[in-house]
This record gives structure tokens, sequence and C-alpha cells, in this order.
């Protein structure tokens, strides 16, 4: 701006003809320090209202419809668990059953398949009331570690799940310590279903956080013992159960992704699962829920998108046709402005 | 004498106690005075100043000459400067937050606030260094401009920074004066020389200042150095207009007075050159003294701002507190995970819940910093430096072409007070009057002259009914500038033939000797230009030119005037009056006199005056004469003219004699001068015989009555607040249409029979009582009146008049509560014969008693205590001095300006600024709101849901410009419909737009939309998101719902505005931009250090899912869509009076402004052009003052508090100095 101002005064304070583009800039300087720019001046008037209204409703119901359809074209099994693997003696005293290891944790049900399920079928485990978010849970952990392994010893931040035994835990700190450890084998009639617990991480998390020539050599081997386990002999990179846990839920209810099962599961049929119920929920009320879902282009079930697209359209619609009808009945006729504008050019004259 | 005795005796005591060693020195400088050591009593009051003798001088460590106005230096500049900063209360707060974020307390990283408040303290830092270097430039250029001093027999040049008290300096023609200095000699004759203050006070007339006779000789180097002599003088004082002290020169005792003194930032005009010695230096110099800052004014808007900041702070206080408790409430073992075994720290310890809830009430607060907007104050100030100096500055509505002035804002911080004036108070002459003078009318001997009608009279005439044709000009008659009269029974002579042609020959003398005008040009009628300090005089001069007394020749002690014979016709001789005393006009004596010998010996006084001071001092008879004349007055006061009157007095040598012994001893005085000056001319002043009276019109300014119309349409009220007399300021007022006979008017005068009679009593108690008691009556009366006009339906619009005499009981404490209900429910208020202390006071009354928002309108310096009292001052920039404007905040140079700048530029600023403000308010908390919500799932943690980073580039970056761009473009309506409807203004009076309904419904919305942000971003993730069904964590949510909400928040504004540039789309477009390429580079990359690679690869991670598009069309949609129904609604069925405009004139294009304004700018000729463009350019400041000189030269309203009165206007004899330019522009070719 300064540049453009000593220019423009310069050019007419020398008296020279200014050159073309100096011509341009100082009309356009002159336009702004006298504030005439060029501008739309957008007057909400009732018709833009109502027509912006409707056209909003017009574009959003579809979207709504469609992606109500592909949610409800998901096929969703969810199996509370936590409460019915429980033996009758325990049902009182859940946390000590869960605590007592030398009890068998094993556990097996029977699932009804209500609809066709085609392949992949994705195998959720579902926590509730389990604050993944909470400030010093979400903070327990080094990235730096994950992907460098014992090369990096700046750990602080893995508190309390630190050290053991002077050496820095690959992996420290709270988040994985706590790492979920319910285990599910799913078969059909009497064949096993297999369950693919390949690529259940996010590629970016497997290649670019979690090291390859990192091996989990100390982890809950110490006294410090929490949830699951990991194989020492294999690298990070590729204990992708860790990585799905690792990556820290939004809300105290989530679910993390646990494996698929590659083949179609027809209307009515029974499945057994036989659940490994390793995991504390009991402590702190929380709940342990299974699911089955397939998923559409839109993913899992989630009727939230369509339902609110198709909300909002049916309200803008709603209200386009209410402000049609109050301008209908009530028209804002330029008669109040007419009589005061014929005066104001009188005044002006 | 008594006090330099007594120092004296004590130097001796001193000196004969003291050691041998001072002794010594006794002896040794046994011509100078005795030296002691190193220190040598001062008077407390006083200064010895050797002259010509640094060693003398050296003990006593005079300040040097070298001056500093830098604010800071090298090693104070970050010390000083942060706290500067840090005085600003959001900054403070930023930076506790900052070392509570260092903290393991801290839930953020401490860049997130680290990074907004070093980028806010770096752009004003920068700021201030650079307005600091400037600074320094200036002073080291000044401080090494050579200046000659006398060293050895001859003038050599040293730097002025090494300039020391009592050199003496040689400044040639042109040049700055160093220092303050004591005129020795001058190149001109009579040790006269001219200088131009106009960087002091910037009155552009040149001020002759006069050596004494005694040093006159002191001219050439081997005669100076001869000089010595002893100045003892007052300490270094603010004062400009006074100094008193004495030079001691070969023991004789000559009294000084200020003028033989130039002061530094003044310059030599018109002589070769002077030679000075250095009284007073650098810091200590009278300009300097003066330049200290007048305390800044804050708009009230900004005031209101603070009371929401304090309200933020409170929700903040609000939320910590729920989230604190909660936490205390949360925290349990039963939480395995989260490790909480017995070491835990306190922060998260079960055992101690309370310790837990205060840790985290912190935690909080560092968390939820963002509801302060930091940004605000920054932007808003930026917003309005360019409003200020951009718009304001270069409007061309607002450039009078014919003074070549544009308008200035001086201080850039009340843009949006001019948004919201109630009350204008006005002074009139050279604010609604043209400060043109005409000699138009005058009696002499009781007999009317002058045929003319004044403009009022015609517009009282009109109201009346009556037409007045266009009289007819007489081919005979005389116009030119400063006259305007015509009577054939006084012009070319024929006064001889009148009754009473002594009287008419006194009443021409009078006017061509009683005066301080400077003749200047050619010797003949028609070439010579008068310079004059006040136009009056320059008319009255020319009058009794054009009846044959021209005065064309002063001498300091001669007035030479060219007489048309008085017995025979057409016959001239040059007559020379010896002017033995001049009694100079001041506001206190509201008079002037002079007197002078004739070439035959008489001894006359002239005197002319105010009817009021005259007619105290006339001598005892004549009574028909006085009664005449009086009518006659009162008759020019009601057409609106001013009024003069003059007599005459004839001394006997005897009685001047003992008298101007008396007027030395006064002049000479060290201590009360004018006062005792004013004393000593009292006494002859008196037994005056009255000659007649002058009348002479003023011209009202262009376009002042269409003006004032509008602005009372505005539904401004204007008082106007003037000197003059009662009639005339009513005149003016019917002039301006400010009054018209529709209203009810009520008078309270003290110019009443029962007054006038006590007053004639003499007792001064009594009349004081009795005024009192007719005021309080008056008042009463009047208000009840009013409030029963008030009552009745259609009652006619009140106009209260008052002059400054009961304007001064009725202020009284008890009163004052009357008056200014009563004055609140009139539409117009004249105040009239007020004195510059009771226009300051009127304005604070309604300032503070009725908590409006004021404007005061001023030319002159008696304006300057009313501008500075209220809320905006705004000073006339044009003809007469520039008192006024070096107090206003803004400047113009015509009445009718204020149109353009309170209906145009007020009106966009205070709807700019507040729409910059509370959006500022609204992104601030929608952010920090959605960050309140995720708290409540995350156990009161305070676990943060933005990237650090997010959150610290929000309000730097993704959000900052467009709002910038707003607060400059946005307009409602275009000017000419903001002129053209000025009830539109009414809604910045009403301040509709900062109202807390107006902030309720954007915080309703911004708590819609922080909801909508969160829980919509949140219920749509909660399952897979796409044909793999892999899971999104925190980091993924929270940067859905970041993206929504810059995205809304700009689109808000973009819903907000009334009119779109492209320099809107620009911004709003790129500053979503900016965002969507800062997270790609911010997630693409991995840094070497452990910074929790939340965000790594994130928005790639949603970008490939469909979520992330349905979300990011659904979320803005519906947020924006509560705001969209409630404008839509508003808009219909509850408009605002600007919207029903804009649906008015929706059709009409809006070339029709455009090309007007683009004519008014082809209207201007190329020379008009340039000359704007030449008024544009930075002012040439001139380079050897350097420094703001905010404090105007003379007295503030907080000195005319203290009962000081404003000083007189230096009357001295004056030149007013259009030789300015002519210098200038040779010196350009």
């Amino acid at each position: 701006m300064m540049d453009m101002e000593v220019r423009s005064t310069s050019g007419a304070g020398g008296g020279t003809p200014p050159v073309p583009v100096n011509l341009r800039r100082s009309k356009a300087y002159y336009r702004f320090t006298q504030q005439n720019l060029p501008a739309c001046k957008p007057v909400l008037t009732p018709g833009w209202v109502i027509s912006i209204f409707l056209l909003t409703g017009v574009i959003f119901m579809p979207i709504g419809l469609i992606a109500l359809h592909a949610s409800q074209s998901v096929v969703e099994i969810v199996y509370r668990y936590d409460t019915e693997c429980i033996p009758e003696s325990f049902r009182s005293n859940k946390v000590a059953y869960i605590k007592d290891s030398s009890i068998s944790k094993n556990c097996n049900q029977t699932l009804k398949v209500q609809k066709h399920m085609k392949a992949p079928i994705h195998i959720y485990y579902q926590l509730d009331n389990y604050y993944q978010n909470h400030r010093r849970y979400v903070k327990s952990r080094s990235d730096r570690q994950l992907l460098h392994g014992l090369n990096y010893n700046a750990t602080s931040s893995c508190q309390p799940e630190e050290l053991n035994n002077e050496l820095p835990i690959v992996p420290c700190g709270l988040i994985a310590w706590s790492m979920f450890n319910d285990t599910y084998t799913f078969s059909r009639e009497t064949a096993e279903l297999k369950v693919n617990r390949k690529n259940i991480a996010w590629k970016s998390d497997r290649e670019h956080k979690f090291g390859k020539d990192v091996y989990p050599f100390n982890f809950q081997n110490g006294t410090l013992v929490g949830g699951g386990k990991l194989n020492p002999r294999v690298p990070l990179n590729e204990q992708e159960d860790l990585i799905v846990w690792m990556r820290t839920a939004a809300l105290p209810s989530f679910r993390k992704l646990y494996g698929r099962i590659e083949v179609d599961l027809e209307a009515d049929e029974f499945i057994a699962v036989k659940f490994v119920n390793n995991y504390n929920s009991y402590s702190f009320g929380g709940e342990k829920k299974l699911v089955l879902s397939t998923s559409s282009w839109l993913g899992g079930k989630n009727d939230f998108l369509g339902v609110a697209y198709i909300a909002v359209g049916c309200c803008c619609i709603f209200i386009s046709l209410l402000f049609t009808l109050l301008h209908v009945k009530n028209p804002r006729h330029e008669s109040e402005s007419s009589p005061q504008d014929s005066e104001i050019q009188m005044t002006t004259r | 004498m008594g006090g330099w005795d007594r120092i004296r005796g004590s130097r001796t005591r001193l000196g004969g106690g003291g050691s041998r060693n001072s002794q010594a020195s006794d002896r040794q400088s046994s011509s100078r005075t005795v030296r002691l050591g190193s220190v040598r009593p001062q008077h407390p009051g006083h200064r010895t100043i050797y002259c010509n003798d640094r060693d003398a001088n050296l003990p006593v460590r005079f300040k040097g000459n070298s001056i500093s106005t830098t604010k800071y230096n090298v090693a104070t500049f970050f010390p000083k400067g942060l706290f500067e900063q840090f005085r600003r209360v959001a900054n403070l707060y930023f930076l506790m937050i900052s070392i509570l974020s260092t903290t393991p307390i801290s839930p953020v990283n401490p860049v997130t606030n680290m990074v907004p408040l070093s980028l806010v303290l770096l752009v004003s830092l920068v700021k201030e260094a650079f307005e600091d270097w400037k600074r320094l430039q200036n002073d080291m250029v000044i401080n090494s401009s050579p200046i000659d001093i006398l060293q050895d027999q001859k003038w050599e040049s040293i730097p002025w920074k090494k300039l020391q008290v009592g050199d003496l300096v040689r400044v040639k023609q042109d040049g700055f004066f160093p220092a303050d200095l004591l005129l020795l000699a001058s190149t001109n004759p009579d040790g006269v020389c001219y200088t131009e203050t106009a960087n002091l006070d910037g009155e552009t007339n040149l001020k002759i200042r006069k050596a004494l006779e005694r040093t006159w000789d002191y001219l050439l180097p081997d005669k100076a150095a001869e000089f010595k002599g002893e100045i003892q003088c007052e300490q270094p004082n603010n004062s400009l207009y006074t100094f008193t002290g004495n030079l001691i020169i070969q023991k004789q005792t000559l009294p000084l007075s200020p003028n033989q003194i130039l002061l530094r930032g003044c310059s030599l005009r018109n002589t070769e050159y002077i030679v000075g010695v250095v009284v007073f230096t650098g810091h200590e110099t009278k300009v300097m003294m003066n330049s200290m800052n007048v305390p800044s004014k804050r708009s009230t808007l900004e005031r209101k701002l603070d009371k929401l900041i304090l309200t933020l702070f409170g929700v903040l206080f609000l939320m910590c507190l729920i989230g604190a408790i909660g936490s205390g409430v949360f925290i349990s073992r039963k939480y395995y995970y989260l490790g909480l075994d017995e070491s835990v720290e306190d922060q998260f310890n079960p055992n101690n819940r309370f310790v837990v809830a205060i840790l985290t009430m912190f935690t909080l607060i560092t968390l939820y910093s963002t509801i302060i907007p930091i940004s605000l104050y920054v932007s808003i100030e930026m917003i309005k430096f360019i409003q200020s100096t951009q718009f304001i500055n270069k409007d061309l509505h607002m450039y009078h072409v014919e003074s070549n002035t544009p308008a200035l804002a001086r201080t850039s911080n009340l843009n949006e007070e001019l948004g919201q004036v109630e009350y204008i108070f006005s002074d009139k002459t050279g604010t609604l009057t043209r400060n043109l003078m005409e000699f138009f009318k005058c009696s002499i001997g009781g007999e009317v002259y002058g045929t003319g009608i004044t403009e009022i009279e015609k517009g009282g005439a009109q109201r009346n009914g009556l037409r007045i044709d266009g009289v007819k000009k007489a081919t005979t008659t005389v116009h030119e500038k400063g006259f305007n009269f015509d009577d054939p029974r006084l012009m070319l002579g024929a006064w001889r033939n009148e009754r009473d042609p002594d009287s008419c020959k006194e009443f021409f003398r009078c006017l061509a000797i009683c005066h301080t005008v400077l003749p200047e040009g050619d010797e003949t009628p028609e070439k010579i230009t008068y310079q004059a300090a006040s136009p009056d005089e320059a008319a009255l001069v020319t009058a009794a030119k054009n009846f044959g007394f021209f005065f064309y020749r002063r001498t300091p002690t001669m007035i030479m005037v060219r007489e048309s014979h008085v017995e025979k016709m057409g016959k001239i001789e040059d007559v020379s009056y010896e002017i033995l005393s001049v009694l100079e006009f001041n506001s206190t004596r509201k008079r002037q006199s002079v007197i002078c010998r004739y070439p035959n010996g008489r001894l006359v006084l002239y005197c002319k005056g105010a009817d009021t001071v005259i007619y105290e001092r006339l001598a005892h008879g004549n009574h028909n004469i006085k009664k005449t004349t009086r009518e006659h007055l009162e008759e020019f006061g009601s057409a609106g003219l001013r009024t003069l009157c003059l007599a005459y007095r004839d001394l006997s040598s005897d009685l001047y004699e003992t008298w101007n012994e008396k007027f030395i001893q006064a002049k000479s005085a060290l201590r009360e001068r004018e006062k005792k000056l004013d004393e000593v001319a009292d006494l002859i002043e008196k037994d005056l015989i009255l000659i007649g009276s002058t009348a002479i019109e003023d011209k009202l300014q262009d376009g002042v009555p269409s003006c004032i119309e509008t602005l009372s349409r505005a539904g401004i009220k204007i008082w106007v607040l003037t000197g003059d007399k009662m009639e005339t300021a009513i005149n003016i007022a019917y002039a301006c249409s400010l009054i018209n006979n529709d209203m009810k008017q009520f008078i309270i005068s003290s110019e009443t029979e029962a007054i006038r009679e006590v007053e004639s009593r003499g007792d001064t108690v009594e009349t004081e009582r009795v005024i009192r008691a007719s005021v309080k009556q008056e008042l009463k009366r009047c208000l009840e009146e009013a409030q029963h006009y008030l009552h009745t339906v259609s009652g006619p619009k009140l106009a209260l008049i008052i002059d400054g005499k009961c304007l001064m009981y009725a202020l009284d404490p008890n009163l004052r509560v009357t008056l200014l209900n009563l004055s609140l429910n009139c539409s117009s208020v004249v105040c009239c014969r007020v004195s510059p202390l009771q226009k300051a006071q009127v304005t604070s009354l309604v300032k503070k008693g009725a908590r409006k928002i004021t404007l005061s309108i001023g030319d002159g310096a008696n304006d300057v205590s009313m501008i500075q009292a209220a809320h905006v001052g705004v000073g006339i920039s044009g003809l007469e001095g520039m008192q006024a404007v070096m107090a206003s905040d803004f400047a113009i140079a015509q009445f009718r300006f204020l149109t353009d700048l309170l209906l145009v530029h007020g009106r966009w600023s205070y709807l700019r600024i507040c729409k910059v403000v509370t959006y500022f308010f609204y992104k601030n908390l929608t952010f920090t709101l959605t960050q309140f919500w995720f708290t409540f799932q995350t156990g009161f943690s305070g676990q943060r849901f933005y990237d650090d980073w997010f959150q610290s580039l929000y309000n730097v970056i993704f959000t900052a410009l467009p709002v910038i761009i707003v607060g400059l473009f946005d307009e409602d309506v275009s000017a000419p419909l903001s002129k053209k409807y000025p009830e539109l203004y009414k809604e910045g009076i009403r301040n509709t737009f900062f109202k807390w309904r107006v902030l309720s419904v954007w915080a309703f919305f911004s708590v819609y939309q922080s909801l909508v942000f969160y829980y919509f971003t949140i219920a749509a993730s909660r399952k897979g998101h796409n044909t793999s069904g892999k899971i999104f964590g925190l980091w993924d949510v929270s940067t859905m719902a970041f993206t929504c909400i810059v995205i809304t928040v700009n689109g808000r504004l973009l819903m907000a505005c009334n009119s779109i540039t492209r320099w809107h789309h620009i911004s709003i477009a790129g500053s979503i931009v900016a965002w969507f390429v800062f997270i790609f580079l911010y997630s693409g990359v991995s840094t070497p250090y452990d910074r929790q690679e939340n965000i790594f690869f994130v928005i790639y991670v949603l970008m490939s899912t469909s979520y992330f598009y349905l979300t990011l069309l659904l979320v803005p949609v519906v947020a924006l869509l509560g705001d969209f129904v409630y404008q839509g609604i508003q808009r219909w069925f509850f408009p605002y009076d600007y919207q029903i405009i804009q649906e008015i004139h929706r059709n009409e294009p809006e070339v029709s402004s455009r090309t007007e304004l683009m004519e008014i700018g082809h209207h201007l000729t190329p020379d008009e052009e340039r000359s704007f463009a030449i008024a544009q350019l930075p002012r040439e400041t001139s380079k050897h003052t350097g420094f703001a000189f905010d404090s105007p030269g003379y007295e503030s309203f907080f000195a005319s508090q203290a009962g000081v009165l404003a000083p007189q206007k230096p009357w001295d004899v004056a030149r007013r100095a259009s030789m300015r330019s002519q210098q200038r522009t040779p010196k350009k070719n």
C-alpha cells in the first residue's frame, strides 16, 4: 500500500504522465482510499432466503437418502459378552474373577446372523466407559521410541510405565501397558472361520510410526504387568493389535478393529464364538462388546449422517415453505417504501 | 532585588568560611563573581548565566543542548518495550498463561500460547521500533545540524548538541534557533527581528522580537567578543509566552521580557542574521518542556469492550470451575489403566481430590485461554490506523480545494466514537462563521451609517414574511476584502458635511492609529495589504483607508497616516503620529489603547474595545450619545454584527509622564508583570469620551445551515458556545437554522433590569446573591415549563439560551442537575458570552452528567479547553492559528465536512468496529466451547481436543485477515445514502450494534455452533469409515472438527458482510486455503524430536474416507443454518434502519454513487489534484523540531481549570507569513 501511495503521489506531484501500470494501480488505490471498491452488496430479501433454503433442502435430501440407504445396507451384530462370560459364582465379584489368573477365562457363546453378511466382515471390540482420552493416558507414550526403540532414551513422557530394570520398556507408557487382550475365535458349525488380523491398522501408522526393527523385548515382564502381551520376536510395525490400540479414541466409548472374516455369512446362521475374557473392564464398570459388521462405501452402520442430512433437508424445505406462505399472505410490498422513496426524490431535487 | 542580595550575602559568607582553595579561586577570578568549588548557589527560582564565558558557567552543569525524543535505546528497548506491551491486560494474561503452560499441569504445549502472544508482541514491537527509529534519526539530524558560535572572535560552526548555556550564537535567515536565546543584536535596524512560530503554536504570522537598545552593537564578531554580561532569569519552565529576567551588563540592570526571547523551534525570517545568548538548552527549552504527552482518549466502545473482556474472564472462570469440580469427582483408582498408584503426582492423586480440582482449574485456564481474543487489540489498532490514514485523511469529500486542506485524523483511536456522537459543541466564530470580517456599519456620534443588510436580517425578514429585493449596488460602492460598506454620507470625504465632523475625524483617526496592524507591499492604497493578528483589525484599518485615513507605514515609534486634508477636499497630507505607549489587547482587558502624540504636540489616548469595558470607563455626561450608541450597538448585535466601541481621551503631558513611570516600572517587574501592567493600564484608561462604534459582519461558512439541518436529522443536538453577545449568538443560531420561530425559547440572561440595577450599586456580594437567586428561579421555571411541553403530544421544540454570567451560577453544583435536565430536553442550546473555561465546563457537564458522547468543534485558541474536554475534539484547520488543531483529534477544513466525518466515516467505523469486535468474540467463544464440550468426555482431565499448533494459529492465521478486511471495507449503505438518510446515524447514538443483547445473540449462536461442531463430528465418527472398516482416533476427529470450524467461522463472516469485495473473497478463501496448506504440510512431515506424532498423516487418512466429505458439507451448513434463519427473520420482521434503506435502493445500480465520486475526482483540475497530492505527502514536519508536539503551546484545559485564564493572543505586531510559500516554491525550481 505504502509503495502504491508513494508512486501515485509522486506521479501526480511530479506532473509526469504516469505509465499505464501506475495508472491502474493509482486508480485502484484511489478507489481504496475513497472506499469505493467494486463490491457486490447482497441483500437478504425474502426471495433470496426462500430460495436458499429451498436449494439447501433440495441438495440435502437426496444426499441424506443415499447415505441412509448405505448405512441401512450394513449388517451389524453387537454382542455384549463381559456380563455373559463370567461364571455364576463370580457374578457378585467380577473384579476378583478377572484378576485371578488361575481361573480359565475361556467362554463360548453363539451368535445368530440375522441377515446375509457379505465379506469382508469386520470384527470390532467395543469398550464403553473407558477413558482412552484421559489427559494422563493420552500423553503416556513415546512416538520416538515406538519408531526407534532403544536408540531413543528420553521416555519421560511414558511415566509411570517407563522403566524396567533401568531400561526403558519397549513400548513404554500407559497406553501400551493397558493393551486390550481379549481374543475371539469364530467357528461355523464345525469349521473354524478364519480371521484375518492383518491390515487392521492405518497404513501410515504401520509404516511411519512404528519401527520395523523395534522389538518389545521387555514388555510386560517386569513387576508392572498390565494388559496384553506382545510377541517379543515380532517387530512393532507388525504388531497391528498394538498399533490399533495406540491410536487413542476420541470418546470414552469406542470401537477398535480386531480382524476380518473374509467369507460371507448367511442369514439365520449360527456362529460359535470362543472368547478369552482377559481384559479387566469390571474395575471401572466398563462394558465390552463384540461387533461384527459389514461395510458400505460410507463405512460402518451409522445412520447419523443420513438422518442428519434428511433432517436438515426437511427443515430447510419446511422453512422455505413457511416463509413462502408468509410472503404470499403478507407480502412486503414496496408500498411502505415507495412514498418515502418519492419523498426522498423530492428532497434531493 | 532583595533576594539577590541575600544570595550574594550567603555566597560571601560561604566563601569566607571556605578553604584556602576557594579563597585562591576567589582571588583568581576577582573580575568575575565568586566561584565556590563545584557548586554555585543557584536560587531555586532563578538561574544565573554568564554570557560568553564557558568557564564561569561550567560549575553549574547546565544541561547540554542535545535532545533525545526516543522512547527507548538499544539496551532498554526490550525491557521497556515489553513492559509497555504487558501493561495491556490481555497481553499480561497471555504471558501468565504461557508461563503456566510450561509447567506439567498444562495440557498444551507452551507453543500454543507463546506463538500468538509472540506474534502479537512482534507486530507491536516492530511498530514501536520503527517509530522510535524514525525519532532517533530525527534527533540525530537535529543534534548535528550546524550552528555558528563565537569562539576567539570568530564565528565557528559546531553541531547543535555541543552548544552550551551562555554561548553567543549567530543564527542566519531562515535558520532555526538551536536553543532558547536572548536576542542581543540583529542586522535589521532597531534591533528587530522576525520569527516564525509555526512549529510552536502553528500560527503562521510572523512575530517581532526586539533586542534591548543597550545590546544592539554586539553584532560583529570582534565586537560581540567583548560582550560580557550576566543574565538572571527564571528557571526553565513550559510557559511559552512568559519570560522574566534581568540582564546585568556593566553594573546596569536591564529588565528582560518575552520580547527578547527567541524560542527553540522557531525560525528567523526577514533578517539577515541575529546574535543571541543561549539561555535554555536541550530539554530545558520551553518547547521541549511543553512536549509532554496529553493523555490519549479512549473511545467509549473500547471501554465497553473492556467490560466484555471482563465478562469473558467470568465465563472462563465458570467453565474452569465446572471442569475442576468434575475432575475432583471423577478421579478414582478404579481406572487402573490411568496408573493412579500411590506415587502418583498431585494433580491426579485420588487421595486429595481438592488439590486435584485446584490444579485442574489451572490446567483448564490454560486450555481455555483462547476464549480471550488475543489478537483483537492489535487487529483493531491496525484497522483504525488504516481507516484514519487512508480513508479519513484522503477523502476527497473532505478535501477543501480553496485552502488546499484535506481532513486530518490526528489520533486513530477515536474513529468509531465519531459514529456515536450525540452532542456537538460548536464554537461560532471561524467555525460556523467564516472569520472573514467586513466593515459593515458604524455609529458615529449617535448617528448610524451604512446601508447594507446582513444575511441574518434577510433571513429574519423572510421568516416574518417580508421579501427583500436584492439592493441595487451603487456604482460608487467600494468593495474590497474587509470592507463592505456603502453610505454616501461618509464616502469620498462627504463626512465633512455631516452634523459632527469632528467626531468623524476622531473616529477615523482612532481606526487608523489604534491597532497593531503591519502594512505590507507598496505604499499605495490599491496595493497595500494589511497583516493583522485578527481579521477585525485589518477590516478596521481598511475602513479607515477607505474613509481617507490611509495608514501606510509603521516604525517602532511612529505611525504614518496619509490623511485627506480635513479642511480642503482632495488634498492629502502625510501625518506621522508618535506612538508613546501601546496597551495591548488581552482577553481580560478586552480593549486596546494607544497613546500617541500628534505632530502638533497633542497627546491622545485612543481606545477601542468591547462595549461593556468601554462604557465602564467613560467620563460622566454626554448621556445622549451614550444612550443612542447603546441602542445602535444592540441593533448591530441583532443583525449579527460584531461591535467595538471607540473612545479617546486627551492627556496632559504631566499626567502622561507620571503614569509612564509606573508603566515602565510595571514593565520591568520580575513577578506578576501581566497583572501589574493591567493595573497600571487601568489608571489611564478612564474618563474616556465615546466616539462611536463599529459593526463588522461575520460571514457564515459554506453549507453550514444545511449541515446543521442534516446533523439534527441524524439525532445530533448542536450547542453553540460563543463569546459573542446574546443577540449575535441568537441571530447566528437563527441563520444556521438551529433556532426557528416555532421553537419555544427559554432565555436566561443576566441583562435584566433587576440585575443591572443591583450591579450598578456595585456591591459584589449582593450582586452575586441576586444573580444566583434569579438564575435558580429561572431555571426552575424553565424546567417546569419544559416538562409541561414534553408531556403534551405535539409540543414545540425547545431551545435554551443562556449567557456566561448566568451559566457561571448555573454550573454551581446545586443547580447543575437542573441545568442539565433542562438543557437535555432542549433540541438546541446557545451559550453566549462564555469563557473558554466555561466552554469546557459545559462540555464536561454533558459528558459526565448525561453520559452522552460529545464532540467539540472549534478553530481558535479559546476552543482548546473545550476540544480537550469532549470525547472527540475537532479542530478547524484553515485560516486562523493552529492551536485548536494541535489539541484536536480530528481536523477538518470546514464545518460542513462534519457531515462526512460523522455520517459517513464515523458511522462506518462504528459499524465496522462493532462487527469486528462481536465477530472476534464469537469466533473465540465458539472455538473454546468445542474444547469445553470435549472436557466433559475426558473425565474432566483437561485433555486438549486440538493439536497445539491448530490452537495457536487459529487466531493469528486461519481467522485473522478476513476480519481485518471486513473492518476496512464493510459498507452497509453507500456514502451518498448515508448522507441522504441522516436518520441512520441514530443507530450509532443508540449503540444498536454493541449492546449486550446483540452480544448475547452472538453468544447464543456460538453455543449452538460449537455444539454442532462437536457433536456432529463425534457422532458421525463412531463407526468405521470406509470399506476397510478402520477406525478413527482422537486426532482424526479433532482435525475434522477444526476443519469445519475454520470453514464455518470464515463463512459466518461472509454472511455478516454487507458488501463483498474482491478482497473479502481473497482473504476468506485464502484463510481456508491456508488451513489446508498448513495441515497438508504439517501432517505430512514427521519431525526428529518427540512431539507426539498425533497429527501425522491425519488429513490424508481423513481425506481417504467419505466421512470427511459428507461431514464437511453437513456441519458448516447446519452450523450456519441457525444464523441464517435468525438473519432472515430479523431482516424480515425486525429490520434495522439501514436494512430498509438497503432494500429501498436494492435495485439502484451502485454506479450512481461511483460515478459521482469519480466525477469529483475528475472535477479537480490538474493543479488541484497536484496540490491535493502534495497535501497528502507526509507533512513537512520541520526536521528541526522533530518531536510530536502534542500539547498546544499554552495553557491546556487543566491549567484553565486551575483558574489560569487562557493567555491573550500574541497581539504583538504581526504579519501573516504568506511569504512562507513564496520562499519555498522558488527553492524547488
